[in-house]
């Protein structure tokens, strides 16, 4: 029987709304490295968040539209393994772009974090 | 076509045609690459085009994740009025420029090469021949781009109308004065001119040029009227 263990219930459940800009930085994350095409990109945000961030892999390209329209990655077509596929590279100012969501996702991860480890912080 | 009502979906709600067309092929690839990957895990066809649709998402989950991107919305479904109202005016204003700009160095090579301000006696035929261009020809055509942009993105009928209203109302009304044949001097105009005026084309030219105008937007309605943009 063949498996296929990389949607479970959790992952489908995933609240959208406390997703909110996560997936743009990851795959600001993920271009920092190599340039791809949509469904590497699906298959490397799978593979790095060990299968928790895993939406319909379908809408991850109205969110990579939206960011080339913004500047911050740049699509172009190339030929690759008998089709045209449109990979995606991250610009100078998608750079920008990362630096700033880190540091605002490690800001509120820290306060998060701190508030989950008790009531040391209550008055 | 796996998506076909996706696309119309899509263009109907205003998603700019560019966008469409590039997710759509995007899609398909991404598509064929999942239902490669289920048959490498041992599914048959079947399942594993099922297997791959549900993986992909459904239409309603892709359309939603467009019709939530404002910034993927074209001019003509965000701004119809500034599109079909306001462009044709302009593309009326570069319908008299670029005649006049043409006449002018037309006459410029004349004079400079004949050494003679006198006007030549084919001035006259390219002057006649420009105007009858731009309002027999170019305006019913600027009319039928209009249409045709309408119809990329399946906007109403009512904005190809318009700007054939537009268009109609002002546009061939272009005449042309000019120096007569080896006359010295004189001016050179192209400007616009009412119905029945002294010098505008009468009421049956333009009953003939509105009806030429306006007919690309009523052909469109009728072509929207029996296509089937039937949509969830």
């Amino acid at each position: 029987m063949p498996s296929d263990n990389r949607y479970t219930d959790r992952t489908m459940t995933t609240n959208p709304s406390f997703m909110s800009g996560v997936p743009e930085l990851l795959v600001l994350r993920l271009l920092q490295d190599r340039e791809m095409y949509g469904y590497e990109i699906v298959a490397a945000v799978a593979a790095a968040t060990g299968q928790v961030v895993a939406p319909k892999e379908g809408v991850i390209y109205p969110l990579l539209h939206d960011l080339e329209k913004e500047g911050l990655l740049r699509a172009q077509r190339r030929p690759a393994g008998g089709r045209t596929r449109v990979y995606y590279t991250l610009t100078s100012k998608g750079v920008r772009r990362l630096f700033d969501l880190s540091d605002e996702w490690t800001r509120m991860t820290r306060a998060i974090q701190h508030v989950l480890k008790g009531p040391s912080h209550a008055v | 076509m796996p998506f076909e009502e996706l696309r119309e979906r899509l263009l109907r709600a205003g998603i700019a045609p560019r966008h469409v067309r590039r997710y759509l092929a995007e899609l398909n690839d991404h598509l064929d690459d999942l239902i490669q990957t289920q048959r490498d895990a041992g599914y048959d066809a079947q399942n594993a085009a099922i297997r791959a649709r549900a993986r992909l998402g459904d239409d309603d989950d892709l359309a939603i994740a467009m019709l939530a991107r404002p910034a993927l919305y074209s001019l003509p479904a965000r701004a119809p009025w500034l599109v079909f109202g306001l462009f044709p005016l302009a593309a009326l204003i570069a319908l008299c420029a670029v005649p006049i700009a043409f006449l002018a160095a037309a006459a410029s090579w004349h004079v400079h090469s004949n050494g003679s301000p006198a006007a030549p006696a084919w001035f006259q035929d390219l002057a006649l021949s420009l105007v009858f261009l731009g309002n027999w020809i170019l305006t019913p055509l600027i009319a039928g781009l209009f249409a045709l942009l309408a119809s990329r993105q399946r906007l109403p009928a009512r904005w190809p109308l318009i700007a054939g209203i537009v268009l109609a109302a002002i546009g061939f009304h272009m005449q042309a004065s000019f120096p007569g044949p080896h006359q010295h001097g004189g001016s050179l105009g192209i400007g616009l001119s009412f119905p029945g005026g002294q010098d505008g084309m009468g009421w049956s030219g333009w009953l003939a040029v509105t009806l030429l105008t306006i007919a690309p937007a009523m052909l469109y309605r009728v072509w929207r009227g029996r296509s089937d943009f039937s949509i969830r």
